[in-house]
């Protein structure tokens, strides 16, 4: 049909079309962040407050680790790591898909209309079209923290990968309960409720959880792969349990991916007045 | 060579019915009841290659429900829909590269860009190279008169300089189907002027076969030569607009006519 102009997707390969959505995802994410950049002493104070706040909680855990040498099965440099694998992971999730965690709202209220009328992953390009700026100062507490744990190469690459698979499921998490509202009307305070169950959770050490709450932080929510594994293979390498970890986090986006897709069939827009801001 | 085919399209929204009161929310949360509303009900027409079309009802009547299934925005209920010769339910992807909208109501463009940045981003979204989108910003800031401002943030734009901007996007890879939605919404008289000329230009030189809702007659009358009135989901009259204006009544009390005898 139309010719005029060179390079459109039809004719390219799937690798090329793969290469275009993921420049156009890096556009949105560098984009946002403009956005958020607009206001210099916001941004920066955003970022410094996020990192002096989830500092405060772990002053806690250094008291009580002054009265007892071991929480569930934890020192204080595990529990340093499980704070820094969950704010890090957390932080990745919301500097790169923060939309997912408000995506009822767009449902609800017909603003994924943007997204359909363009030829790229509306998916994509719904999780990638907003940031927090807060993540960057969770992100960046992580990393302070797991490196003050003790630094080891070995152990600060599992960090890294384990930081990507935990906001992958963070992420997913959002995505599978947000895409209900296709369904269900009024999820959003019931997905912000789990997210921040899971959230949580994922602060204090497994050793302290038994029987059904165990069960729950494993199969129900997925705190124990997010946080929990992860840190137990990276103090005590265990290759099966890496995969574990990485199987789960595939498993839980194919999940949440086929929920959103499948609910989409059911959007049915809106008439309401709304800015791209 | 027909661009756009509906056959007995229709599409049903379900709305939840509650009684009044606290007691109404209570009874609805154990016992709830559904409506069903017919937003479009067996619309059929073809639109052909080149052509102005207004497509045009009273507020409810189904407009934008259909123009968002032709968009692959919404999964029709029943009847089938080509633009282009493609299903935008099976192949909505394919079908964006094809056809550009515009909705007056809501902004594509980010509000904190420049209108430069946004076709760029456009541009990236389109798969044009790099230095075909220069020349394109370039051709398309000389036909909507851009320049003054094409590297101001969108926020900062006037309603008119905005919607120039949305329109001039929405062609940034030269569609051959425009789909516009009260492209005019909220724009003073000398503004809207503007538009459609630019409109009507489109159409001349790149043969845009132009899909327009608008509440607005002068939209109609001035870019239009084929109408298409719809109400409560049903398309209720189909003429060209020689034949509307045939009588002295102005447009609009035409139209207020067939609107209030359906």
């Amino acid at each position: 049909m139309l010719t005029a102009v060179k390079g459109k997707g039809r004719h390219t390969s799937r690798t090329m079309s793969m290469r275009n959505q993921l420049r156009v995802c890096l556009l949105s994410i560098q984009y946002n962040i403009m956005r958020e950049m607009i206001n210099k002493v916001t941004f920066l104070t955003n970022i410094c407050f996020m990192i002096l706040n989830n500092a405060s909680f772990l002053v806690q855990w250094v008291i009580l680790f002054q009265l007892k040498d071991e929480i569930g099965g934890y020192t204080l440099k595990e529990i340093m790591l499980l704070w820094g694998l969950c704010a890090s992971s957390y932080g990745l999730s919301h500097i790169l898909f923060a939309r997912v965690f408000s995506l009822p709202e767009l449902i609800i209220n017909g603003k994924l209309d943007a997204y359909l009328v363009l030829p790229k992953n509306v998916l994509l390009g719904v999780m990638t079209s907003s940031t927090n700026t807060s993540a960057i100062g969770d992100l960046a507490y992580g990393l302070i923290v797991a490196s003050l744990s003790g630094f080891q190469v070995k152990r600060m690459l599992l960090f890294l990968l384990f930081t990507v698979t935990g906001a992958v499921m963070i992420t997913a998490f959002a995505l599978l309960l947000g895409s209900l509202s296709f369904w269900l009307v009024r999820m959003e305070l019931f997905g912000d409720q789990m997210v921040n169950v899971v959230i949580s959770f994922a602060t204090y050490p497994d050793g302290i959880f038994k029987g059904a709450v165990k069960t729950l932080l494993y199969f129900m929510i997925p705190t124990g792969m997010m946080v929990y594994q992860p840190v137990h293979v990276m103090t005590d390498f265990d290759l099966k349990g890496l995969l574990v970890v990485i199987g789960y986090a595939g498993a839980l986006s194919v999940a949440a991916v086929t929920v959103f897709y499948r609910g989409l069939r059911r959007y049915s827009s809106g008439n309401l007045m709304g800015a791209r801001v | 060579m027909k661009v756009i085919e509906v056959e007995n399209l229709s599409k049903i929204f379900r709305v939840k019915r509650k009684e009044k009161g606290m007691r109404g929310s209570i009874k609805a949360i154990f016992k709830p009841k559904m409506k069903e509303i017919k937003a479009v009900d067996g619309v059929s027409f073809t639109v052909e290659e080149g052509e102005m079309l207004a497509f045009i009802g009273p507020n409810g009547a189904g407009k934008s429900t259909t123009i968002k299934m032709l968009t692959g925005i919404l999964y029709p209920d029943g009847g089938n829909v080509k633009v282009l010769g493609i299903d935008p339910t099976k192949r909505r992807k394919q079908l964006a590269y094809e056809i550009g909208t515009v909705f007056g109501q809501k902004e594509q463009l980010w509000t904190h860009l420049t209108p430069y940045d946004n076709f760029r981003f456009f541009g990236a979204i389109y798969d044009i190279a790099d230095g075909e989108i220069e020349k394109r910003i370039e051709e398309l800031s000389d036909t909507f008169v851009l320049s003054d401002f094409i590297n101001t943030p969108v926020r900062n734009l006037s309603l008119g300089q905005r919607i120039r901007c949305e329109i001039a996007a929405s062609l940034i890879h030269k569609p051959k189907v425009l789909f516009l939605d009260e492209p005019t919404i909220g724009l003073d008289p000398v503004v809207k002027e503007n538009i459609r000329s630019l409109i009507q230009q489109m159409n001349r030189e790149f043969h845009t076969t132009i899909f327009l809702t608008s509440h607005d007659t002068g939209d109609i009358e001035k870019l239009c030569k084929r109408v298409i009135i719809v109400n409560s989901g049903q398309i209720v009259l189909d003429d060209s607009m020689a034949h509307l204006k045939f009588s002295d009544a102005s447009l609009e009390d035409i139209i207020m006519e067939i609107y209030r005898s359906r």
